[in-house]
């Protein structure tokens, strides 16, 4: 599958109203798709689920963009909870019973803070802020995870797809003609659904719908610097191990590239005396 | 499926609305309240209890009608079984389908359709 790269026109209305861009090419898109959408999500990636596994019982956790709710069942049986959190509603229709289960869900926007402050205990944004258009609206998002954590041990988990794609992704990323060596990076990507008509025939074949979903592909290093701008308009000191911090902490605990996506994993602390 | 757990971490985020003035949400025309049974367990209650804001939460209880959470968040011996049974059912089996959340403060109305409350503000009632 190859993303399109966006056209001048098109990058012009997206800096005139990222909003409505977002709107157009991301919330309209998935409630039209989320029914075909949650039939196809596969098993959840390694280390979010090894994250999910290494949080203390008792933990609150929110779900940043939920979506279906894939997370959502990933709660150690009981031991943590986690509150899932998208802007679709026909996605939360889905995430409300991910797993079989009653899943509490609230319809909310990733940029903004709905939330006693530091109400959580961890928070994950899985494959979301890549649809936000706007390099202040992605650090607002960023922003908005670390202030929905507790000051002194909240710890949050990023993922966001990379324009360092593998085989494994089938999707090819376009050179950007104005950056020698560079890969474009506000791309549509195409969905591709099979809309069943009505009462058709048997074995009459159904027409393909397809969507187009706005991404903002991440370089090596953006989610790291969008992390640090947002740690630091927050006042927080972003550390790479947990000694030291003068001020109110925020600790780099991994980061890394896996399976076609970018991931950074943090830690909020307190100041050490 | 609006919980009372999730009610306990709500705050209204309108312009002009800050922590605490603006907690807790007050459930208003609640049409449709349903108890659904959950599976209970005591390490999870046990451990995020300290993270809940207690009053808020005996508070909207007890305007839900339910009345057996005691005043003080009790300690040691007190928190038995007994009592983490009463909080597991207020906290984790009270649903409120329909209906809406009031802030304290501005009165800005978040509704519950479906059991989703919609937290969405538009661009003129943002603050930020
Ligand atoms: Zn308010």
């Amino acid at each position: 599958m190859t993303l399109t790269a966006h056209d001048s026109s098109q990058l012009e209305a997206l800096r005139q109203d990222p909003a409505l861009h977002e709107s157009t090419y991301v919330h309209a898109v998935y409630d039209n798709i989320a029914d075909h959408f949650s039939q196809t999500r596969y098993k959840p990636w390694p280390i979010i689920a090894a994250f999910l596994a290494s949080l203390a019982p008792g933990s609150v956790g929110l779900d940043s963009g939920c979506g279906n709710g894939k997370y959502l069942p990933l709660d150690q049986e009981g031991k943590i909870m986690l509150l899932g959190m998208d802007r679709s509603i026909g996605l939360l229709a889905h995430a409300q019973r991910a797993g079989g289960k009653g899943r509490e869900v609230v319809r909310g926007d990733a940029m903004r803070v709905c939330w006693r402050p530091e109400a959580f205990d961890f928070a994950i944004s899985i494959a979301t802020i890549h649809h936000l258009s706007t390099p202040e609206r992605r650090q607002q998002a960023i922003e908005a995870l670390l202030r929905s954590v507790s000051s002194t041990h909240g710890r949050v988990l990023i993922y966001v797809w990379a324009t360092e794609q593998d085989e494994l992704s089938k999707r090819t990323v376009p050179d950007d003609p104005e950056r020698a060596g560079k890969k474009v990076q506000d791309v549509f990507v195409p969905w591709q659904k099979t809309a069943v008509k009505g009462k058709g025939k048997e074995g009459e074949s159904g027409k393909q719908e397809v969507h187009q979903r706005y991404y903002h592909m991440f370089e090596k290093g953006e989610l790291r610097g969008l992390v640090e701008q947002a740690g630091k308009s927050l006042g927080l000191q972003v550390l790479e191990g947990a000694e030291g911090a003068a001020m109110p902490g925020l600790q780099i605990v991994q980061e890394g590239w896996e399976r076609s996506n970018w991931y950074v994993e943090l830690l909020r602390h307190a100041p050490h005396r | 499926m609006v919980k009372l757990i999730t009610h306990n971490l709500l705050c209204c985020h309108a312009r002009g609305c800050n922590y605490p003035e603006n907690f807790p949400l007050v459930f208003r025309d609640v049409t449709q309240l349903e108890v659904r049974e959950a599976d209970y367990n005591a390490e999870f209650l046990q451990k995020m209890m300290p993270r809940l804001e207690w009053k808020a939460l005996v508070d909207t209880a007890k305007q839900l009608g339910d009345t057996s959470l005691p005043e003080e968040l009790p300690e040691g011996e007190a928190m038995d079984e007994e009592f983490l049974k009463k909080l597991h059912h207020v906290l984790m089996e009270i649903h409120i389908e329909e209906g809406a959340m009031h802030c304290p403060k501005c009165d800005h109305k978040y509704p519950i359709l479906q059991g989703i409350p919609n937290m969405l503000l538009a661009e003129h009632e943002i603050g930020r």
